[in-house]
This record gives structure tokens, sequence and C-alpha cells, in this order.
């Protein structure tokens, strides 16, 4: 049996989970291509126009998966992975509107996801899936518990400085890497963003890349454990309702206030509707605090121009005031 | 002290509210073009709309001296509850040094006594519980005779008697204080009623539409085209999902004897959004499905621009459309103030949804 699983969203933090326990149970697990041309035209073709990108994105690799041959297609509601906050209103409606809107109704495999922290390898989230699966509940018990391993194992190496893709590279491959620190003079920036924005490669623009290649130290929300942030917005009357989005508040002001970093990038899809709170909590923060702050927005272009000279004119800013 | 609150529908049951607990009450006024220019200009670019109109609304109560501003709030996953954090520190960045009470659902916030008790001021909790039930049969009332002008309007026989009507309704309702003022409120309301002279119209000729959608672009009709007069004056009756005291049946209210009629809204949305996401989603989708089993005619769905729960209907909605045979027109409403576009839209959405009935008359 065969389980597509769409390389966008939450693949860039939960994919490791969820394609080890696919895999566990002894399917076939089909990863949908990295973001392509093709892939966000199928996708702007079928979603309302005003969505956001991460969306339109998605949408196009369901499609794509759909005419790949597999029997079930991924799409599980993340409901929340923290007490009493949620996912934005448009995962919790992710199977609802894949399901009347895209067609592929009968291949959906879904299941609501909740859990208290970040760790959504509670195997009871999972046990909806046994059925079609033709699996027991002691086989969703013991794939969960494994793949719960390997979920653990990439995201320590998250938190030591690697990037989700290359996280899952080495944790693939069963290395033990070493913590990655800034060198002394390099320029620091805190790249501020959700998983699906800054790891494809298609929507960010390459981002890291243009980062690394202007010798810049990146430091972004997932080389935080959960327990480093807790109580960082302790003085707030009340925090944004949606987990990631508090993931990177958190992030965010842990980096305006403790010398981490020279500056701070907050790359944005278009039309993100928690980010452009989020955005403006880090504006005020910013002006609090003198440290520079840039937002990136990106969309469906194509053109990464523009992208390469914001980030060296910024990057070149920072090399300048840290100087004098 | 000087209070005030956002502009959303019939004000005046905002105003009597707080009169009545004894508080200096200034009415902000309806939103304008000034009043969206403040707000954009001064809100996160890609804030939903009735966030930079209620910032404009803000800004214009604290120019005309407001200390003390009064809202709703919630706990998510919609954006509109974290609206008066947002609020608040691009006010005081401004420099307006003004509290800005949000309440919310009692069991989830630690300040809610004091808030309450701030606005219960110096009344005995009997004043309160009396100035309470007073509004809330208030909005009751107002809210059928609104439902009423709005089934009469499309068959007035002179041009502009229904809304001069509602208005003196309102003005009515304003004078009451008590229980005998509002019976006497209502007795001449129905007198004006009476007065509208309308054209007889063969039940299978009347067009009905239902408006559905995000609670704030439904109910306030200075920043949505005034879309029920407008249909209104384009022949067809009108009914919107959303109505001030419905919201308070179904948020503030025991849900013991009575369903509200939003619970039956997400009972007939589930189908199609399987749990609450946050705004008005599954009402808007079930309202739409309860709107067909009355017979209504057609839809228009309101939402802002970029809404986050209305997308999810808005991409759901052509399902619902095609399953249920009714026609949906969704509009996103935004800062374009031009509205020649949206009015070519409705009129040839009216046409098609009339030519679609005599069609069905015809057979």
């Amino acid at each position: 049996m065969k389980i597509g699983i769409p390389r966008a969203l939450l693949y860039f933090y939960y994919g490791p989970f969820w394609e080890s326990f696919f895999k566990r149970l002894g399917l076939n697990v089909v990863i949908s291509d990295s973001t392509n041309k093709a892939i966000i035209n199928r996708g702007i073709k079928v979603a309302v126009p005003e969505i956001c990108v991460p969306i339109k994105i998605l949408a196009g690799h369901y499609l794509t998966l759909a005419q790949q041959n597999v029997d079930y297609i991924f799409v599980p509601r993340m409901v929340s992975i923290r007490k009493r906050q949620f996912f934005c209103p448009k995962f919790m409606g992710l199977p609802d509107m894949v399901k009347h809107s895209l067609n592929f109704k009968e291949k959906i495999l879904t299941c609501d996801v909740v859990s208290d922290n970040s760790n959504i390898s509670n195997y009871r989230n999972y046990l909806p899936l046994a059925e079609k699966l033709g699996k027991t509940k002691k086989d969703i018990k013991i794939a969960a518990q494994e793949a719960e391993k390997d979920w653990l194992q990439f995201r320590k190496f998250t938190q030591l400085g690697y990037p989700a893709p290359k996280a899952y590279e080495l944790m693939v491959k069963g290395l033990n890497p070493v913590k990655i620190n800034p060198k002394p003079g390099q320029i620091r920036i805190g790249l501020l963003g959700y998983v699906y924005n800054m790891y494809d490669p298609y929507i960010s623009l390459g981002i890291f890349d243009i980062l690394q290649e202007n010798n810049v130290h990146v430091t972004t929300f997932d080389m935080f454990s959960e327990n480093e942030l807790r109580n960082v917005t302790g003085n707030m009357s009340k925090v944004l309702f949606w987990t990631f989005s508090n993931y990177l508040l958190e992030a965010g002001l842990h980096l305006f206030n403790s010398d981490q970093v020279d500056g701070i990038i907050h790359l944005t899809a278009f039309g993100c509707g928690p980010d452009s709170f989020l955005g403006k909590l880090f504006e005020l923060e910013s002006e609090k605090k003198g440290i520079p702050f840039m937002t990136v927005r990106v969309d469906e272009h194509t053109g990464e121009n523009h992208l390469v000279t914001r980030v060296e004119a910024f990057t070149d800013m920072l090399k300048r005031s840290k100087a004098v | 002290m000087k209070i005030s609150f956002p502009y959303m529908g019939t004000v005046l049951v905002y105003k009597k509210l707080l009169q009545l607990l004894g508080h200096e009450v200034i009415i902000p006024p309806r939103p304008t073009k000034r009043t969206i220019d403040l707000g954009v200009k001064y809100s996160p670019e890609f804030a939903c709309f009735p966030f930079k109109v209620i910032m404009g609304t803000y800004i214009e109560a604290c120019e005309m001296g407001v200390d003390t501003i009064v809202s709703s709030g919630g706990f998510g996953p919609c954006r509109a509850g974290f609206y008066g954090e947002i609020h608040r520190r691009i006010l005081k960045s401004l420099g307006y040094d003004i509290d800005l009470i949000i309440l919310d659902q009692p069991l989830q916030d630690k300040n809610f006594l004091k808030k309450v008790k701030f606005l219960k001021g110096n009344n005995s909790w009997l004043d309160v519980i009396k100035a309470v039930k007073f509004t809330y049969r208030l909005i009751q009332e107002i809210d059928r005779f609104e439902k009423e002008i709005y089934r009469l309007m499309p068959y007035e026989t002179e041009p502009g008697q229904a809304k001069k009507a509602w208005n003196s309704i309102q003005a009515e309702f304003d004078q009451a204080i008590d229980q005998a003022g509002l019976e006497r409120a209502k007795e001449r309301s129905l007198d004006i009623l009476k007065s509208i002279k309308v054209h007889e119209i063969p039940e299978k000729d009347k067009i009905r539409i239902g408006i559905v959608g995000e609670i704030y672009v439904v109910m306030e009709p200075s920043i949505n085209m005034d879309m029920e007069e407008l249909l209104c004056k384009l022949g067809c009756e009108v009914e919107r999902s959303q109505y001030l005291s419905e919201w308070v049946d179904h948020n503030l209210l025991p849900n013991i004897f009575k369903k509200s009629r939003d619970a039956m809204f997400i009972e007939k949305g589930k189908p199609y959004i399987g749990r609450a996401i946050g705004g008005h989603a599954q009402q808007s989708v079930g309202a739409i499905v309860d709107f067909k089993d009355r017979n209504f005619d057609g839809i228009i769905h309101l939402m802002p621009f970029a809404c986050l729960p209305e997308l999810i209907s808005q991409s759901i909605i052509p399902r619902i459309s095609k399953e249920h045979n009714i026609p949906v027109l969704t509009l996103a409403i935004d800062e374009q103030t031009g509205q020649t576009n949206a009015l070519t839209r409705i009129e040839a959405f009216i046409d098609l949804v009339r030519n679609k009935k005599a069609s069905v008359n015809i057979a």
C-alpha cells in the first residue's frame, strides 16, 4: 500500500515523524517532489485566489500525489499542540477544504492531531487510521513509538543549529554532528519564519543559501527547544492563538532581548493572517530594542534578484554598524 | 469618564446598556471614508478589514475625547480575539492614553471580574441584572423590527419609505428606558410598520436572498455597501445569518431550553466543516443550507479580504452550491471603495437568481 505525503507545509517539521511512522507500519511512502513551477501552477488553479501561498502550494502537492498512483494521501487535521492554543484556521479546516474542493475524496487519509506539546507521537491520534490501513492498535502503537525516536533525533539536530532539511539528512545517515556556533566577527541574523516558508526553497527563493553566501550565521525558531522559550512571553496579557506563531513570537522576543543576533529578518507569505499581527509585534519590539528588523514578504513570484539585493543590503548595513 | 465602543450594527443598544449603568457614553461616528483611511494608515497591511475599520473608529473616538473603550475579545483561532492587544499597542504608539477594556470569556480571563466591576460602577448587582435584561429585550425587539423592514422594503410603493420608518423605529426605541417604555416603543413601531405601503406581489415571484459570512461585514452596513438596502432596491427580500440578539443567545446564554439559531447553523454546517475552526465559518456554511431549506433563492456570502476562517468556507461553497442547488456569490470586502465592480456583479447575480426562479415557475 502506498501513502502519499506532500513535501509542503508541516512536512519540514513533522515529516520525519510521519514518514518513519508509515514506513514502520510496513507501508510504502511516496513524498512529492520539491515544489516546482508545475506543482505551484496546479495549486493556483484550484485554490481560491486570495488564500496564502503555502496553501496554494500544498494544493498543488496534493494534486501531484493524486496523479502518482498512491492509495492514500495523508491530510491530517492539525488542531492543537499546546493547551488552549490552536493552529491557524486554515490548518484546522484543511481536510474539509481538501475533501470539498479537490477531487480525490476517497483517497484522503485523515485524523485529528491533538497534543499538549510539540511532540505529536501519541499513538491515540493515529488510531482512526488503523482500519483503512488494515493494521491493529498494537501496530499503530509500536510504529508511533519508534517514529517518535526518529523525530526526537531530528529535532535534536535542528537544535544544534542545522536547518531542517540538513538535520533530516543527518538523522537518516545516523551521524552525530556538533553544534554550530557563530564564528568570531560573523554577522548573526535571526530568521523568523514558518518551516514551510523557510525550508521550501521555491518559496524562500533559497534565502538560506543567500545568507550563507554572505557569510551570515542564521538562527531560526526551530533551533530552540520548547523549554528554552517557555516564559518568554510571560508579561503579555494575551499571547497569540496559533502555536507556531507563538513559537516565532517567543523566539523573536528571545532574540530581541538576548544579544544573540545583530539583526532579524521576518520571512512571511503574502496573505498570512497570523503574521499580520506577529509582524506588528516584532516591529514595535525592534523600535524598542534598536535591533534592525526587515520583513521579507514572498508570494508565488519567481524572480529572486530582489531578495538577493535586499538581503545583501541588510547584511552590509549590519556589517558596517558592527565595524563602527 | 467618557466611554465608547466599536461601531457595529444597531449601536443604540450598546449605548443604552452603558448609559443604564450610569456611564457617560460617546457614540463613535458611523464609519466613513476617513475612518477607513485612518484605520488603513495605522494598521498592519495584512490585518483583516474589520481590524482596520475598528482601528479607525477608535482613533476617531479618541479625537472626540474618549478615555475608555469597551469591546469583546476571544481566544481564537480567529484573529478577532487578538484585535484588542494590537489596537492597544498601536493607540499607545500614536500617543492616545486610553483604557481599552476587552471582555473575554469569563472562564479564561483572569481579570474578567475586575473588568465587570469597573463597568458595574456604583450600581448594585440587581441594577446591573435589570439593565442587562432590559437591553437584551431591547435587542430582541429591534432585531425583530429590522427583519420586518428588510422584508417589506423591496415592495414599498414610495422609495425611501421603509428606510425612513426604520429610522423612526430606532428613535422610538432610543427613548425607552424601562419595560413600560419598551412596550410603548413597540406599539408605536408596529404602527409605523403598518404605515409602509407595499405593492402586492404574488408569492411565487418573490425573491429571497440570505446574507451569510463574517459577523462584522455582515452586520455593519456602512462598510458592506449597505448590502441589505441595495438588495432590497433590486427587489429582493433580505435576511442575514447574524443578528445581535442571536449572537447573545449563542454566546452569552446557556442553551438549555432552546437551541440558538447559531447552534442549528453549526449542526447544518458540520457535514462540510467537521469542527469549529474559528470565526463563523461553520455558521456560514450551515446558514447557506438553512436558507435553502427555507426556500431562499440565493445567497450573498460576505467576507473580509483574507479572513482566515471564511477562506475555508469560500473553498467549500462551490460544492454546497452544487449539492443544494442554490446560487452563491462570494464578495470579499476590503478598503477598496470603488463599488461599481461589486455592484455589477450583484446585479448580474440577482438577474441570474430571478431567471432561475422564473424558469422553475414555468416548469
